[in-house]
């Protein structure tokens, strides 16, 4: 049994230590390109004081530990705010990807530049054509037969942090004469490689952080290549469910429902305090019910891990849940401020910004996988309801009505 | 205690559920709806034959000395039957009742019948709209109670009853034994009528005073009922889950299962949803029975509980078309429970407030 507790206040206390440093407040004001210095810094001082891939393998420069540890640690950082943003994709999913499938020494290499903060890697999945629906992607892979390398032409979108990123790994068609998820192969890629052009798009919220990017007759490697040619969509898949234990927050990574019930105490609504009125007190209670309800699912999944049994679906339900639970809470309390509600800070976080948290909220709803897909998972993996009906079921891609 | 159960724990859920679905007839629960005054008396015995109506109470009084937990997981299989009677819930809170706030000779008397299920027990502390009345109308003054508590649920055939009453100094407990001269019991016609729901009439009765402030007291009993019908409602609301799955699989429109409508797939989804929350918070309020901050827990489980019963008995019978409104589908009976358990114990209104109270106090 590992004492997780233990674990836990050392984290806090070190994290405590350098919220000064790092945290919200030493962000505020900051250009983006001094904020991801900031980063590269904070992630370094992770790795120097071993909180840095705390559940990866010792020989892939991480700690050896387990998700209990990685979980704990995350849940303690989420609350200084600080600048990780930047390295979640890259250590989340393609570096532990490219860890399983390449051989021995460069990976290493790799794996310690991104560890460290230095290298950053991208995941270039979807495309405009190409989201919930990812097996419909069109960007392609055509075979150098001369020199067995691969040309890739095509265009992904909603890459995030493209525009900083060192390398990325790829999903693209190989071969478009077979049903749709068989003809796919995926690759890493250099980002810096001649023919890769990569072109922030800006979100509604205001910021840039994800890219559509372009591939020009980008030549790389057959030994870019991670699993079988025309196995690329059981990569895909794979690298989704890497990061199945991570943190989740019941508020759905916006501000607690305390922030709500303090500035009730204060705001007014037809002259009394507002937490005195109904509909204010039926929403902190309603909301309070589904945090909570969500709050134990993910303490019983994590005695379920301790206790060495897999994890469930429940991942699926707490995203759908928390996200939209926040989206809703966020309109309230910005609706609860009356004309004052419409003020705009651009430095808010959306931890404890109701504004910040509600104009984000959407992109929390479509990114890794929309309500509906999330809706649909619950219904055939839980539920073993029938899957919709897909006119494109074992139609060769190109036959496809596009 | 873990959030996880434990074997001997899932032992209980097991076997629970497997005496009910033996003994469950949708015949007799039916019958009951038109019978008013009558109540499932086979699985009251049943109840008793199991020892559920020990497993909460201390061993010295002949329980099995195990807790919420054991009782809530009985109760989910009961509320998966739509069990024919009120008693093991509002039993088990009259208990409490004595056990926390009467003296030795009263529990000596009461605890090892309730224990055995030889007597039932009954709540009182609504008035009318009011569940926890400040100024109850009900009064009791030197020892003898005079008023009216309207539509207890069990009230027309439980052998004692806990009341809410106006004492000499503020509001207190009593309890009353039920079958005596001057106490009148008038059966409420409901639309779920095996609760044997009854007006109780008190005209200078005998009762004893229970200990301590009479809000705080019931209050107390009302969050661990809360917490066991909790649990009765999650149990209805997953089966009435399961029967609009099996349902969606099966019936065919349109060249294909229902459940292939996304319209239907997804109200499914979102009704797994409610109640997987509701049954998160009802076993992290039954673990947490004697956590400072149990009150606001057996609130978010009542709330998430009710919410779920309520919506899953509804699309159930959404998605079982012109079948599922017929007297002879079951639907109906979880939908007539689901509203029974949503009110008897407080509604929404009140919880939503009693937890806000609880954290606009702490925060
Ligand atoms: C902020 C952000 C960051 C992202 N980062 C990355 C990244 O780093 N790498 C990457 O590869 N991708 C990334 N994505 C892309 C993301 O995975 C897709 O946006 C997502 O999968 C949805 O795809 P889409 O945008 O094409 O929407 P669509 O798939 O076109 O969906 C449009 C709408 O149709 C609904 N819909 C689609 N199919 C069904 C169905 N079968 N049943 C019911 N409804 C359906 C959807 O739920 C949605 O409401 C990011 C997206 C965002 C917003």
């Amino acid at each position: 049994m590992v004492d997780i507790d233990a674990y836990r206040e050392r984290a806090r206390a070190w994290l405590d230590s350098q919220a000064a440093a790092f945290g919200h407040a030493a962000r505020r004001g900051l250009s983006v390109a001094e904020d991801l210095a900031l980063g590269r810094r904070w992630q370094a001082a992770k790795h120097d004081a071993g909180y840095a891939g705390i559940s990866w393998k010792k020989e892939h420069g991480g700690q050896g530990l387990g998700p209990l540890q990685k979980l704990a640690f995350e849940q303690e950082e989420m609350k200084h705010g600080f600048p990780n943003t930047y390295f979640a994709v890259s250590l989340g999913m393609p570096v532990p990807i490219m860890l399983r499938y390449l051989p021995d020494g460069w990976k290493q290499e790799r794996a310690r530049a991104a560890l460290r903060g230095d290298e950053i890697w991208c995941q270039l999945f979807s495309e405009p054509a190409a989201g919930s629906d990812l097996a419909g992607l069109r960007t392609r892979a055509t075979r150098d037969e001369a020199t067995g390398d691969w040309i890739i032409n095509g265009q992904k979108l909603w890459t995030t942090w493209a525009q900083h990123a060192d390398y990325g790994v790829i999903v693209a068609r190989t071969d478009p004469t077979v049903p749709k998820h068989k003809g796919l192969t995926y690759f890493w890629v250099d980002m810096k490689a001649p023919g890769v052009t990569v072109r922030p798009v800006k979100l509604a919220e205001g910021s840039s952080h994800v890219n559509e990017v372009f591939f020009d007759d980008v030549r790389i490697s057959d030994a870019q290549r991670l699993g079988p040619v025309g196995g690329g969509f059981g990569v895909a898949m794979e690298t989704l469910v890497i990061e199945r234990y991570s943190a989740t927050d019941p508020a759905g990574f916006g501000p607690p429902l305390a922030l709500l019930i303090e500035q009730a105490k204060t705001d007014q609504v037809r002259g009394r305090p507002a937490i005195e009125d109904g509909r204010v007190r039926e929403r902190v209670a309603r909301t309070y019910a589904i945090q909570n309800g969500l709050a134990a699912i993910h303490k019983k999944s994590l005695l379920a891990l301790e206790a060495g049994l897999q994890p469930g679906p429940e991942g699926a339900l707490h995203k759908l849940v928390s996200v939209r639970t926040r989206q809703k809470l966020s309109e309230f309390a910005i609706d609860l401020k009356g004309v004052s509600g419409l003020r705009w800070d651009g430095d808010g976080e959306r931890k404890d910004d109701w504004v910040a948290s509600w104009i984000s909220a959407p992109t929390g709803r479509i990114a890794g996988g929309a309500d509906e897909m999330l809706l649909n998972t619950i219904a055939e993996k839980i539920l073993g309801l029938p899957q919709d009906h897909r006119p494109d079921k074992g139609v060769p891609f190109n036959a496809i009505a596009q | 205690m873990s959030l996880l159960y434990d074997e001997a724990q899932q032992q209980i859920a097991t076997e629970a559920a497997r005496v009910l679905d033996d003994a469950y007839s949708g015949e007799r629960l039916k019958a009951l709806l038109e019978a008013k005054g009558a109540y499932d008396q086979e699985f009251w015995k049943t109840c008793s034959e199991q020892g559920w109506t020990a497993v909460a109470l201390p061993e010295e009084y002949g329980g099995l000395g195990l807790g919420l937990v054991e009782l809530g997981l009985i109760a989910e299989a009961c509320g998966g039957v739509a069990c024919g009677a009120p008693f093991l819930g509002s039993s088990h809170a009259a208990a409490q009742a004595i056990l926390r706030f009467a003296g030795e000779a009263t529990k000596a008397e009461w605890l090892p019948r309730f224990a055995g299920g030889e007597a039932k027990g009954a709540i009182g502390f609504a008035d009318a709209q009011d569940m926890l009345p400040v100024a109850p109308s009900l009064q009791l003054s030197n020892g003898r109670l005079n008023g009216v508590k309207p539509a207890v649920s069990g009230g027309g055939a439980a052998d004692l009853a806990v009341v809410l009453a106006s004492g000499e100094h503020g509001p207190v407990l009593a309890l009353v034994v039920l079958d005596q001269t001057n106490v009148t019991r008038t059966l409420v016609d409901t639309f779920d009528n095996s609760r044997v729901t009854a007006d109780l009439a008190f005209d200078g009765v005998e009762a004893i005073a229970l200990s301590g402030d009479g809000l705080e007291a019931a209050r107390t009993i009302l969050c661990l009922q809360a917490v066991v019908t909790a649990h009765e409602q999650v149990g209805g609301a997953q089966k009435m889950l399961t029967a609009a799955r099996d349902y969606a699989l099966t019936r065919k429109a349109f060249g294909q299962p229902i459940g292939a409508f996304q319209s239907v797939k997804h109200r499914i989804a979102e009704d797994y949803v409610l109640v997987e929350l509701a049954r998160a918070n009802a076993q992290h309020a039954a673990v947490h029975a004697d956590h400072p901050e149990f009150g606001r827990y057996a609130a978010a489980a009542r709330l998430s509980a009710t919410e779920a019963y309520d919506t899953v008995s509804r699309d159930a019978t959404q998605v079982h078309g012109g079948i599922g409104v017929t007297w002879e589908a079951d639907m109906h009976l979880h939908q007539r429970r689901a509203r029974t358990l949503a009110i008897e114990i407080g509604n929404m209104i009140f919880w939503e407030d009693a937890l806000v109270d609880a954290l606009a106090e702490a925060a």
